[in-house]
């Protein structure tokens, strides 16, 4: 099936807002600072994948330090409490939360996958066949944090076919 | 006075625990489930029905969905308020999930109040508790 991807920067940018309003920075005071870098560095990743009327990934990526914030905020623990898991689990919620979301944009017939989390930078390697569509890149207390969306070549050859 | 229940039904940890957050606030007590078949398993050992439940929709085993439509086919666990607190957002999607029996439907991310809110509008909250 052929479909024309409406989600743009200005609507990720939308639902990056809302999450942090909701999550991250309910009082307001740290939201995420557009860099529009999307070769800024990350060190941890979770990815939800959409199949169906459109195929791709939603990844969240940021450095350990902003994932750790991340996981603070979102649990209401000190810094100091954070473990693994808890960075895990936020990672992977922040994913499915934004791939929702992104999903309820897509024509029809679009299913989500479980979140997957991966304590390593986000490469395109892991993404094969696909490239990077649209993307909200930027700094939270100096810290990098990234939501990408990568369409799969497949929608590519369909259209053309 | 027992205090009301509430069944928190999530695969995500991170998800439960903001969720049990909320409901422990307003005075429940809070039980956890990762999935819709965890869920059931628990009540079906329970001698008492929860208020209320907060079901995610997808997860594994057991969906949200599924897990509505095997509450409102169950006379015993009639009583259930049932809350969808989900990142389905489409129309279609909303209509199935009241039509399955959910009395309400809560799109993430969500805020804490808009969560207290709608519990409000269902009558489980007590007076003053958003205060």
């Amino acid at each position: 099936m052929s479909v024309e991807v409406e989600v743009d920067e200005n609507d990720l940018a939308e639902m990056v807002e809302q999450v942090w309003e909701a999550y991250l920075d309910p009082e307001g005071v740290s939201p995420l600072m557009q860099t529009y870098d999307e070769h800024q560095p990350s060190e941890v990743h979770s990815s939800v994948s959409i199949t169906g009327s459109w195929s791709g990934h939603i990844v969240y990526a940021s450095s350990l330090a902003a994932a750790k914030r991340a996981a603070a905020a979102f649990l209401a623990m000190e810094l100091d409490e954070v473990s693994e898991e808890d960075i895990s689990d936020t990672l992977g919620e922040l994913a499915n939360i934004v791939g929702g979301n992104v999903k309820a944009m897509l024509p029809p017939g679009a299913q989500l996958s479980l979140p997957q989390v991966v304590l390593a930078p986000e490469s395109s390697a892991r993404y094969p066949n696909t490239e990077r569509i649209s993307g909200v890149y930027g700094l939270w207390e100096g810290e990098p944090v990234s939501i990408s969306m990568w369409q799969s070549s497949t929608n590519t050859k369909e259209e053309g076919a | 006075m027992t205090p009301m229940r509430a069944m928190v039904i999530d695969d995500s940890r991170a998800m439960r625990m903001i969720l049990k957050r909320i409901v422990t606030k307003l005075s429940f007590e809070a039980v956890e489930a990762g999935d819709g078949k965890e869920a059931l398993d628990l009540l079906a050992d329970m001698t008492e029905v929860p208020e209320l439940a907060l079901i995610d929709w997808n997860m594994p085993n057991m969906n949200g969905l599924e897990f509505v439509m095997k509450v409102r086919s169950d006379p015993r666990l009639r009583e259930m308020t049932l809350v969808m607190v989900t990142t389905e957002s489409e129309q279609s999607q909303i209509v199935r999930a009241l039509a399955a029996g959910a009395h309400e439907y809560v799109i993430k991310p969500f805020t804490e109040g808009a969560m207290i809110e709608k519990l409000a509008l269902l009558g489980l909250v007590p007076t003053g508790a958003n205060s």
